[in-house]
């Protein structure tokens, strides 16, 4: 199904009787199976670390099976809770926002492997969002470092350059949303309804997060946090901002130029560029900070991470190839970063000559080496377990953000009754 | 539709009033049917425009007919392993469905005919259980699938929703216009339950199986989370999950999804399209 | 006709014998189904009635004893969630079934021309993918939509309507977004049963100068009833358990839990939020509840109908 899927031999025979096909998975000796959930990113990302891995192991093969994201967390979920390991593949992809919530639901499900591989090799932020008790569970896969990803023609219409945008703070982004949206009657950017994201990349900017080190709630009194709430509430409210709900609606509204920019995870590289129309037109500035103290322009927003799980029947196998390829082949995260839009976590990746290229996409920016420096600049936070719980309480207070009447400290006071009261 | 006719005493002003009455009922059928019609098709014809477009022309709205239906359909075919989704999609929603018809009609033709209170509390606690969510079911029931070694496999998909009780309760329901008569003078003639089940009611109810048809088609067809939770590997993909995997990529292709928004439609349709004639007036007309 | 089973014990034989065999079919009859519901059913069943005692996060689960149901009782969101569930069944299923029952009545008549095309077109959104009509319902329903192209166009409103960024609005999406999609379903169970009406009813009525509305009301709808019952039953379940359109038209119950339903709640407490298994368990029986109590009106309305 997926592409270049080596696991498509069937017989006609086998499928007539049809009757008791169990998984191929345990018949073939060195199969590796991965869990992923898109076949032209992550997906495909593994069929060329596979390739590259049979060079030197003739045997090597990788069955990659791809569902849609939120289908594989709710598999993986189901199939834990079952405590069957009947089935269950070696490598998983996670996204970082849940990984806690897998490995604290489930202990014992994964393979510590921090144990095996030498973490320091990775980005730190990715290895602590995976760790427990020091211990490191993931192999870190794609960065979230976030950038501003603007549309040079129109902010130049309004009179703006890249050096307007550089290490600028929100306020200073309404000021400049209002201006655009008088020039050029285009909406700076779209903020979502149905996802946090914005207040997640602008904590994390500030090196907050809704929950302190132990976990406990930190959202009454965080004047990070009330400066996010305070800050999403202005977006929410002004007119030269657009408003959107769910995926296809926030991407297609940059992709169709509606809105003249989008500040997202290094992943969008790849959608941003989908539209070759706009080739040339569009440009990289680091992500804005809050006006708080200890703010940063570096921050991050999703990014996921490779899991091995300990029921797996390869799992010395699947960790000696994400070992030897995923934590030391530089050239492979050049492939990559080329031919996926992937932004990996290895450090030593950051030297290689596609990290350091320009792209005539972005006006001959050095992008990618732009957000290497941002990702190593970019505060750790543990992201804890109720994420989507805070998140889920912050947009129940969309309607009093939006109406604006109500103080921030009142809201913040609704948000964390609601957080407390799922955080259970 | 009004009423204006029946104050009238003239007969032939009645009928020429039923006439035009008549034919004012008529007009507005027929415009509230196109309208309803209208409505219904126009999303299926802009998926159909939206499989000729690129997905850049998909996002910025275009709702005109474009030249990329051969380009899409070559990526979606790329893409996906079409023979292979398809054929367990067939398989799983046609064994599924004749299972289901089985099992289903003949439990709701028991309970209806042969009515006992003992039955009929079986019955009202099958109603509560079909309104459990299945999220809340499904952990325990993939330990059960994976306990008889059934753990990707065609039958761990069918068997948990053969005996569908939504169409037990149809099936009871429907059964409640079965003429009784036509049951006695079938016992009389000498045939046995089974014969009754098999050469009277079967055929007697053959909108309502052709009914049934259709939908447990779409039900096992469209099945979306419990094959996701007990199918793991490529080859017994089905063309729903694939459907579902295509449209949560980062960089959805809309082009590609909407073709294949329409090749999972179609079997649906026209499996309906050929059942649809069983709905017409008068097939029961030899029996009554 | 519409109760055949009633007359059924006083048929044409009577005695013990008869009356025996007549038990041993019943069973005969609902024996595989009742099988495979005792295989599938009761076990995960059991389960969850013992899961809704649990307490804890993920598998680290401990006895909770009624703590579940005491978090029932405090919980804002499950109101909220129960509250949008209560507007969609009261308003959507009433406007559905009423449609259903006149586009299935008109489609019945066989001297209406195109048939085949109003029965297919009517029926198509239920098979049209859920992927297509919520990405289509999303964009038409956008701010610069057609809809609101529209309605400006037509001066019934002033400025464009935020559809899906309003609560309110949004509910009313939702509501014909479902009425859309599942009116056809509807329509197939009645055009289904019409079939076993007699028309001869119809024409003595038509002779008689009984009205169409009349003939509708009087003729149709009480002999449709064991059906119309089955559709208000399925469909009051399926609003309890209303997910998809949720999930893919306002993302998961967006704007601010407005559209957000009791199995949308129960899905992020199972999958999105830290797993509470147990707490989800106990959500899940709080819909078998509304079920069954609405249900029992539903049947006893039926029943005082027939008198």
């Amino acid at each position: 199904m997926v592409r270049n899927s080596p696991a498509l031999r069937w017989t006609l025979g086998a499928t007539l009787t049809g009757i008791s096909m169990l998984a191929a998975t345990s018949a073939l000796a060195a199969t590796v199976t991965v869990w992923a959930w898109d076949p032209n990113f992550n997906g495909a990302t593994m069929e060329a670390a596979a390739d590259r891995f049979q060079e030197t192991h003739p045997d090597f093969e990788l069955d990659v099976v791809i569902f849609e994201r939120e289908g594989l967390e709710q598999k993986l979920q189901a199939q834990l809770a079952s405590g069957v390991t009947d089935g269950l593949p070696d490598i998983v992809l996670i996204e970082d926002y849940s990984a806690q919530k897998f490995l604290l639901s489930y202990p014992g499900a994964f393979e510590p492997l921090g144990e095996h591989i030498d973490m320091s090799k990775f980005a730190q932020y990715k290895v602590d969002i995976s760790s427990v008790d020091g211990t490191a569970y993931s192999l870190p896969f794609d960065s979230g470092v976030t950038g501003w990803f603007y549309r040079t023609d129109i902010l130049a219409e309004a009179g703006y350059s890249h050096e307007d945008l550089v290490d600028i703070t929100w306020d200073e982004v309404l000021e400049i949303a209002d201006k655009v949206y008088e020039e050029t009657g285009i909406p700076l950017m779209s903020v979502g309804v149905d996802s946090a994201t914005v207040t997640r990349h602008m904590m994390q900017g500030a090196g907050s997060w809704y929950f302190d080190a132990d976990g406990n709630p930190n959202l009454v009194g965080n004047p990070v946090f009330a400066e996010a709430v305070e800050t999403y509430g202005e977006l929410l409210r002004s007119d030269a901002i657009d408003k959107s709900n769910g995926w296809n609606d926030y991407t297609g509204a940059f992709l169709a130029g509606d809105v003249a920019s989008v500040v997202s995870g290094v992943w969008m590289t790849a959608t941003v560029k989908s539209n070759p129309e706009l080739a040339g037109n569009w440009g990289v500035a680091p992500v804005p900070r809050l006006d708080v103290e200890g703010a940063t322009n570096a921050s991050n927003t999703g990014g996921s991470s490779w899991y091995v799980l300990s029921s797996a029947p390869q799992k010395e196998l699947a960790i000696e190839f994400l070992d030897e390829i995923w934590g030391g082949d530089i050239d492979f995260y050049q492939e990559i970063l080329v031919n996926q839009g992937a932004f990996g976590s290895l450090l030593a990746a950051r030297e290689g000559p596609a990290f350091q290229a320009s792209d005539e996409f972005f006006g001959g920016q050095p992008v990618w080496a732009n957000f290497s420096t941002w990702m190593s600049q970019i505060p750790g936070v543990n992201y804890g377990i109720f994420s989507y719980e805070a998140d889920n309480a912050i947009q129940a207070s969309i309607p009093d953000l939006t109406e604006g009447t109500k103080p921030t400290e009142e809201i913040v006071e609704d948000i964390n009754n609601q957080v407390n009261q799922l955080v259970m | 539709m009004t009423d204006s006719t029946t104050s009238l005493g003239m007969s032939s002003t009645r009928i020429s009033n039923r006439n035009w009455t008549g034919l004012v009922s008529n007009v507005i059928t027929y415009l509230l049917l196109s309208l309803a019609a209208f409505i219904s098709i126009f999303p299926f014809i802009w998926m159909i425009i939206g499989a000729t477009n690129s997905s850049a022309d998909i996002i910025t709205g275009k709702a005109t007919f474009g030249t990329r239906f051969i380009e899409n359909v070559a990526n979606f075919l790329e893409q996906v392993d079409v023979v292979r989704i398809t054929f367990n999609s067939l398989l799983i929603a046609g064994a599924g469905t004749v299972a289901t018809l089985l099992v289903t009609s003949l439990a709701g033709y028991g309970f209806e005919i042969f009515r006992s209170r003992f039955r009929d509390r079986i019955f009202a606690g099958m109603l509560l259980m079909l309104s459990i969510p299945f999220a809340a079911l499904m952990i325990p029931l993939f330990v059960m699938m994976a306990g008889a070694g059934l753990i990707n496999t065609y039958q761990a998909v069918i068997l948990p929703t053969v005996a569908w009780i939504f169409m037990i309760f149809y099936f009871r329901q429907a059964s409640k216009a079965f003429p009784t008569e036509l049951r006695d003078a079938a016992k009389i003639d000498g045939l046995k339950e089974w014969q009754i089940f098999a050469f009277v009611y079967f055929p007697v109810m053959r909108s309502t199986y052709a009914a049934a048809a259709i939908i447990a088609f779409m039900q096992h067809w469209n099945n979306y989370l419990w094959p996701l939770i007990v199918l793991q590997t490529n080859d017994m993909m089905t063309v729903t999950l694939v459907v579902a995997t295509l449209n949560s990529a980062y960089t959805p292709d809309f082009g590609v999804i909407m073709v294949s928004a329409i090749f999972a439609t179609l079997p649906t349709l026209i499996i309906f399209f050929v059942l649809q004639r069983l709905f017409v007036q008068g097939l029961l007309g030899s029996v009554k | 006709m519409a109760m055949a089973g009633t007359g059924e014990k006083r048929g044409l034989f009577s005695d013990n014998d008869i009356e025996r065999r007549e038990q041993i079919n019943g069973w005969l009859f609902v024996m595989p189904a009742l099988v495979l519901v005792g295989i599938f059913m009761i076990y995960p069943i059991l389960w969850s009635l013992w899961m809704s005692f649990q307490v804890g996060r993920g598998m680290n689960l401990s006895f909770g004893g009624l703590s579940n149901i005491i978090r029932l009782t405090q919980d804002p969101i499950l109101l909220r969630a129960l509250f949008n569930t209560f507007i969609f069944l009261l308003v959507q299923v009433p406007i559905m079934l009423t449609l259903a029952l006149i586009f299935a009545s008109a489609l019945n008549n066989p001297r209406l021309l195109g048939r085949g095309f109003f029965r297919t077109a009517i029926f198509l959104p239920c098979v049209t993918s859920l992927v297509a009509y919520s990405v289509l319902f999303k964009s038409m329903f956008a701010e610069d939509g057609v809809i609101n192209d529209f309605l400006l166009w037509a001066h019934l409103i002033g400025e464009p309507i935020p559809w899906l960024l309003d609560p309110f609005w949004a509910r009313i999406v939702i509501i014909s977004a479902i009425t859309w999609r599942w009116t056809g379903y509807n329509m197939i169970f009645y055009l289904a049963a019409l079939q076993n009406i007699d028309r001869s009813i119809y024409e003595a009525a038509r002779i008689d100068g009984v009205p169409a509305w009349a003939r509708f009301i009087h003729i149709t709808v009480p002999l449709l009833k064991p059906v119309i019952l089955f559709t208000s039953v399925i469909s009051t379940i399926g609003t309890l358990q209303l997910f998809d359109e949720i999930m893919n038209i306002t993302n998961g119950g967006n704007p601010a839990d407005s559209t957000l339903t009791l199995s949308v709640y129960i899905y992020n407490l199972t999958f999105r939020f830290m797993p509470s298994f147990g707490y989800a368990a106990t959500v899940s029986y709080v819909i078998v509840i509304l079920v069954g109590i609405l249900s029992y009106l539903q049947f006893l309305a039926a029943r005082d109908r027939r008198a």
